[in-house]
């Protein structure tokens, strides 16, 4: 992917196989400071990808290097590297302050209580502080561990599908928080199989499909492809064999079926179709009763974008 | 560092559910004892101690099930609810993390059975007695938990069924091949306990007498819990959190 700033992430021909199973399919990036987002299906990869990033797995092939270090046996590197991981499971007899101050104190901090205090601040957790992590929401568990990843203030912070199960306003919260972190210099790598938090968030993104990149580059690039690709559409009209000879004349569209009472319409133009339908309708005299897309799982999309 | 993850250990451990089971089965050796003395037995106190309570009961039962359930829960449930990334993920030689978890699992290990033990040779005995029977058997108990607990907190690393393999080595091995073939005993941690035990209580031999020497007993001990360290270090340095785990 393009880059303006020097990466701090390179993978270089990076694959991990489980047996027979290929999780990650040579697969080479770079990331740079800013906020990546991790787009993909689930069973993608993304947590594989992340767990070698995190240091976790070690590569069956390729390089993966964080901050110019390998990240596989390189404990040090966690001073400067945070991990928000995707099991909701922490430590349930400890405090969330107990816990932050934990992480603060594996991370050798010289004030491990005011700094795990300043980062529950951050996630906004004063409240329930003093309060055992085993009681706490979804959500809560989420900004906790949030707060523990970033308790030593870390360059790079890898974040695994971070919110999950948080509510709207503390979505809101913590994206708010992940940009001030990105805007002061740092990583931030996170996974999400929900294009809409990805849109809102990631300035950059990686697709990620059946453990290859499927696509990478600027969101709104992506976003253009993932919007241009053939899109199938039934219609229900007062003539639908009429409409149906007016619109295969128009540039946007592929191909027209009439099948079991109803017009299906291929088109490669979303925006171009979309304009042209309720002209061409106007124009023949033919009243529209029902336009609606055939229902495609995001995996269709992210499959056309590895097809393409 | 080695006494933050320690201290973590302790309180994961002593706040689980399996504290109840333990503290059921540490009471065990406690109620036997108030039994033997409101009842009429033969026995010599110090035969009946050091024979039937001591080795027969807390040595080869109590002792080897309270290491194997802190032992493999020090780091192995963490390792299986997911929480070990937490420690992982931290700039800490992973020796100095086996060395926590460790020290936490022998505390913890340590305390339990000296409390059942003593507390029920006071008991069978009506106070210390003159024999060093309580002291003999309260070192060997402490030297038995940490060999016990250094080669459960390995296997917790080395496999994800550490508790199943933990209960084949006390009740198959040790319960069963020992008895047989009495060459198996050089790697039994039991005889490794009752030896150092023979080696500090001052009664006769047909009172109670250990199957190894004290001298052999020590330094098999030693080598099977630097031996078991060693390698848990060793593996943990290696260890994978993937989707296949």
């Amino acid at each position: 992917m393009s880059v303006s700033a020097e990466p701090t992430i390179v993978l270089a021909d990076v694959s991990r196989w489980y047996g027979n199973v290929v999780a990650v399919n040579g697969m080479s990036f770079s990331v740079a400071p800013g906020i990546t987002g991790l787009l993909g299906p689930n069973g993608a990869g993304k947590s594989t990808l992340l767990h070698m990033l995190s240091g976790f797995l070690a590569p069956s092939a390729g390089t993966v290097t964080v901050l110019g270090e390998s990240t596989w046996r390189n404990p040090s590197l966690y001073r400067r590297l945070g991990l928000v991981p995707e099991r909701e499971s922490v430590y349930a007899h400890l405090t969330g302050f107990e816990f932050v101050r934990l992480n603060a104190r594996l991370q050798r901090l010289a004030d491990p209580d005011g700094a795990a205090m300043q980062a529950i601040r951050l996630v906004d957790l004063e409240e329930a502080s003093s309060r055992a992590c085993g009681g706490y929401s979804k959500g809560m568990k989420q900004r906790i561990k949030v707060a523990a990843a970033l308790v030593h203030d870390p360059q790079v912070l890898l974040l695994d599908e971070p919110f999950n199960g948080a509510d709207p306003r503390q979505r809101l919260h913590m994206m708010d928080l992940f940009r001030r972190l990105a805007a002061d210099g740092r990583t931030l790598i996170f996974s999400s199989h929900i294009l809409e938090e990805v849109e809102r968030l990631a300035e950059r993104v990686l697709v990620i499909v059946g453990g290859r990149l499927a696509a990478s580059g600027d969101f709104r690039e992506i976003r253009r492809l993932m919007t241009d690709r053939p899109h199938t559409f039934t219609l229900r009209t007062t003539d639908d064999r009429r409409l149906a000879a007016a619109l295969v004349a128009h540039r946007s569209v592929l191909g027209v079926e009439l099948l079991d009472g109803r017009l299906s319409v291929r088109t490669a133009q979303f925006g171009a179709f979309a304009r042209a339908v309720p002209e061409i309708a106007r124009a023949e005299a033919i009243t529209v009763r029902e336009l609606r897309p055939t229902d495609e799982s995001l995996e269709d999309v992210f499959t056309y974008l590895v097809n393409r | 560092m080695i006494w933050v993850i320690a201290h973590l250990t302790i309180r994961q451990l002593v706040g689980r559910g399996r504290t109840i089971l333990v503290g059921l089965l540490s009471l065990i050796p406690i109620g036997l004892a108030v039994l033997y003395r409101v009842g009429s037995s033969d026995t010599v106190a110090a035969e009946w101690t050091s024979n039937v309570l001591l080795e027969g009961l807390v040595v080869t039962s109590l002792l080897p099930l309270v290491a194997l359930v802190n032992g493999t829960a020090a780091l192995g449930a963490e390792i299986e609810d997911g929480t070990a990334v937490y420690l992982l993920a931290k700039p800490v030689p992973r020796s100095q993390i086996i060395l926590g978890k460790l020290l936490g699992a022998w505390l913890v290990t340590s305390v339990t059975v000296l409390l059942s033990g003593l507390s029920a040779a006071v008991v069978a005995l009506g106070g210390l007695g003159s024999d060093r029977i309580v002291l003999g058997f309260a070192v060997a108990l402490v030297a038995g938990s940490l060999v016990y607990t250094a080669l459960f907190v390995m296997l917790s690393v080395q496999t994800s069924r550490a508790l199943l393999a933990g209960l084949a080595y006390v009740f198959l091995w040790e319960g069963l091949v020992n008895g047989l073939f009495s060459g198996t005993r050089l790697l039994s941690v039991r005889h490794y306990t009752l030896g150092i035990a023979d080696g500090i209580v001052d009664i006769p031999p047909y009172f109670f007498e250990a199957k190894l020497g004290v001298g052999t007993s020590l330094v098999l001990a030693t080598v099977v819990a630097v031996g078991a360290t060693w390698q848990a270090v060793r593996r943990l340095g290696r260890f994978e959190i993937g989707e296949t785990t």
